[in-house]
Order: structure tokens, then sequence, then C-alpha cells
């Protein structure tokens, strides 16, 4: 054991230096959010609450209910029901996402080809009820309604799920105007 | 009437105890929380400084489960020796210049003799539960104290000798030109980790050790009997601070010059007493627990040597 060895252990010079750290750490602020009473802003894309787009100009959902988004979902938590309309056109009876057991991963948005579903995002809608969790088509539509109506949904779509999203049909979300990809490219979705 | 007084002064002493147990476990929340850039308790209160009446509540109203297959009558005074331990230790702690509950003329003795009963607690406890986790973290109290109580004790023997005297208000009135840690650095520092083990503190909180024992001893009590034992942690804190004040620190004397004269000597004795809490909390947050062996090894290889030594020189240099 050399001198200095000697003297580190005697003096528990390491110890000293651990207590140092903490003590420097005393008077440095904490990272600590008050949640409830001081919410974090989510981030720009974030994957919240599930809604169903509304059409601005027919004022009803935009899924027509081909069922890409309930064959996509991985744990299988969208159930969609279609019937029959008026002069035989396909109308989505029921729409009705499983909350509780789904994963977040947004497969449903990014299958959808008409850009009808959409995670918002909101995050705090906790309840003391499992059936609360049960999203109906009406409950979707108004969680639109509540947090992705105006520009905002047509942003979110723009900036989070271009790739897909960006062709949509031309009465869609995105401004015909916008559109920069050729036609056979869309043809091929 | 003399009784009346003496009543008088328990029931001060035990308030004031009380009040001091409460609030240094929000102490200790506010300080390893800031230590580990967290908050700690925020919500009762402005700053949370409501939690520990809160947390009182809370534990004096939870239901007070005991184990079917537990030994009930040692089951139930378990938590009960330890707090009689802990707070029996008050009758001879000076606070200031001529108050202590009684002037005992063998007090070191009486400290050190109810600081084991305490222990005893925590084995009984661990034994009574019938549950593998309370058993070992009683066996590893009671090996702990073994290995302990010796230094500690011997720690004090050279403060004894250069009192004079086993009666804590001697010993204090003996350093009014200078505390002993000046004269005693080596007993103090033993003293000060044999009181960590003693109270069963982080880094030698083997008896509970969370991460292994579930909580140790504590594992299968509840509601009110936890929080005695919870009582009995903190109190024995506070007075082996107030020991280590006492023996080591100048117990209730401060600097005599310029305004500190004009100071009470209570504010003095909680100051000292408040820094060495401060310090438990300090090494808690920064020291990961002892292996077992290494905490028998460093009580009966280091600390015990330590102290003899220190007696020996001690004595030497007082005879010359």
């Amino acid at each position: 054991m050399t001198t200095n060895e000697f003297f580190k252990k005697v003096f528990f010079i390491e110890i000293i230096k651990g207590l140092a750290l903490t003590m420097k750490h005393l008077f440095t602020p904490a990272v600590t959010r008050q949640y409830p009473t001081e919410i974090r802003e989510p981030f720009p894309g974030s994957r919240g609450l599930h809604a169903l787009v509304r059409d601005a100009e027919t004022g009803r959902e935009k899924c027509v209910g081909c069922g890409l988004c309930a064959a996509m979902c991985p744990s299988q938590c969208i159930h969609i029901y279609t019937i029959e309309g008026e002069d035989h056109r396909k109308v989505v009876d029921r729409y009705e996402i499983d909350v509780l057991r789904c994963v977040f991963c947004a497969f449903c948005v990014e299958a959808c080809p008409f850009g009808a579903v959409v995670l918002t995002d909101h995050f705090e809608y906790s309840d003391y009820s499992r059936e609360a969790f049960y999203f109906t088509k009406e409950r979707l539509l108004e969680n639109w309604d509540k947090y992705m109506s105006g520009s905002k949904g047509r942003e979110y779509f723009k900036r989070f799920w271009r790739p897909k999203s960006e062709d949509f049909g031309l009465s869609a979300v995105s401004s015909g105007s916008e559109l920069q990809q050729p036609v056979e490219e869309k043809a091929s979705l | 009437m003399n009784i009346v007084i003496v009543i008088f002064k328990i029931v001060i002493v035990i308030t004031i105890t009380m009040l001091h147990v409460a609030y240094v476990v929000y102490f200790e929340r506010k300080v390893i929380g800031h230590m580990q850039a967290r908050l700690g308790p925020m919500r009762v209160g402005p700053h949370g400084i409501l939690q520990p009446i809160a947390d009182g509540i809370k534990l004096f109203f939870k239901e007070d489960i005991i184990p079917s297959n537990a030994d009930k009558p040692i089951f139930y005074i378990a938590p009960v020796i330890s707090v009689i331990g802990a707070l029996a230790s008050l009758a001879v702690i000076p606070f200031w210049e001529g108050f202590s509950i009684i002037n005992l003329n063998i007090g070191i003795l009486y400290i050190l003799a109810l600081s084991s009963v305490g222990a005893y607690g925590i084995i009984l406890a661990g034994w009574a539960s019938n549950s593998k986790y309370s058993f070992l973290g009683g066996l590893r109290s009671s090996a702990q104290v073994i290995s302990y109580e010796i230094a500690m004790g011997l720690s004090l023997v050279g403060v004894m000798m250069l009192a004079g005297s086993a009666n804590l208000m001697d010993i204090v009135n003996a350093q009014s030109k200078y505390p002993f840690i000046l004269v005693q650095p080596v007993a103090f520092f033993v003293f000060l980790m044999a009181a960590v083990a003693e109270t069963n503190r982080a880094p030698f909180d083997l008896p509970e050790a969370e991460t292994e024992l579930v909580a140790g001893y504590l594992t299968e009590y509840s509601g009110i009997r936890f929080g005695l034992f919870f009582i009995a942690e903190y109190a024995g804190m506070f007075i082996m601070s107030a020991i280590t004040t006492i023996c080591f620190l100048g117990g209730w004397k401060g600097p005599d010059f310029w305004i500190f004269s004009y100071v009470p000597d209570i504010v003095w004795f909680l100051l000292k007493v408040y820094a060495l809490i401060f310090f438990y909390f300090w090494i808690r947050a920064t020291l990961p627990r002892y292996r077992y062996d290494q905490l028998m090894g460093l009580g009966w290889k280091l600390f015990i040597p330590l102290t003899l030594v220190n007696i020996v020189v001690t004595g030497l240099v007082k005879i010359l």
C-alpha cells in the first residue's frame, strides 16, 4: 500500500467525495413536475386519445368502414360493423375501440387510406369504470370535435402522417394544391 | 410536590421529542428528496408541512394485522419495548444547564443499557412474526448489536476518563473550555458510526434492508405497531444525536462572546442535534448499504481496536 493509498483510506477520501456530491445536489433545483398543477405540454404528435375524423363538409365521419385499421391493429381492439345504407352505400353502423387493450402504436392511423382515424395529443382521460374506455363512434367523433377540430387536425395529419395521409382523396384533409406526389404513385396506394 | 414537577418535565420532554420525531421524518424526506433532485413531500399543506400529521393519523387508524402464526404476546409487546427503550433514555439527557428529568450519576451506563433494550424489541419482533424475512432481520440486528455496542461503550470510556464522571451533566460541564471532539476525535468518529449502526440507519440498516429482506423485522407489522417502531427509530436517532452532542460537542454550551452569549442554551443544544441528524440523512443519501460481513469486520476489526488504543492513549496522556 503506497502512502497515497493509505492516506486515502484513513481519511475516507472517496466517501468524502461522495458526500460532497450529494451536498452539491442538495442545492441544485429539483427536476420534479408537480403533475396535476403543473401539466406538461405534450410533444407534438404524441399519441393519446383516439378520435374519428369528422368530415367538415358532410358533418359525418370520414370512415368508410373498409376495416383496414381493424385488420392492422396488433391488439385487435377495433371493432367495425357496417350496414347497407340508402342507394346501396356502405355505412359504418358501429365503430368501437376498446382503449384498455390499445397499445397506442398508431398502426390504425397509418393504415387508414382516408385519414379517418387519429390519435390526438390529449392524454388525460382516466376514469373509474371499464365502460368509460369502450369508445363508441359518437364518443370518438366527439373527441375529434374537442381536441382536433379545425386547422389543428389538418396540421396534425400533415406533420405526422405525411407518407400516406398527404395523398388522401382530394376532398380530404389536406388542401388539393399541396399535392406533390405524382398520380401514379397515389394509385399504388 | 416533587413528583408533580417530574411528571411535568416528563410531559414536556416526551411532547417535544414526539414533535421532533414527526418533523425529523419530514426533514429526512425533504433532505433526501432534494439530494436526489426530487422535491419530497409537497402536497399536504404548503411544501408538505402537514405531511407527518397526515401520516400519523393514517398509521393510527390503519388496520392492525397480526399474522395467524405469529407468537401473539411477543408480537404485541415488541414494538412497545422498542419505544420504551428509546423514550426512557430521554430521562437523563440534560437539555440545558440543570434541566434533565433525573440527574443520574451513571447516565452513560443507563443510556447504553436502554439502547440495548431497544434492540431487544427488534429481535423479539423478528422472532415473533414467524416470517423468514423478519427472522433474518432480527438475527442481523442481534449480531449488529453485539459488534457495535462494545465499540460504542468503549468509545465513551475516553470521554468518561477526561470528565472524571459518568454523569452527563458533569460531562458537559467538563467541556466548558473546549468540546471533547478536539481531544477525542477517534472516539467521536467511532461513536458516530456506532450510533448509526445502533439506530439501524443506512448504511448500516441491515435489520430492515428493504432490498434484501422486504422490510426486515418490520415486514409483518402494520398500523400503529409499525408506527411505534418508526417512532422508536427516529427517537433513537434524536437520542443518539443528543448523546453525541453531550459527550463530544459540548452539549448546551455555545461560543461565549459577542452576541452568541445571549443565545439560550437550548438553542445551541438543538442546533448541534439537528446538525448531527442532518449528517445521518446525508450519509443515508450518499452511501450504499454495507454487506453483512463487512459490517461485522468493521465493528470487530477496526472500531474495537481503535477505541482500545484510544483508551490507552487517553490514559497515558492523563497520567503524564
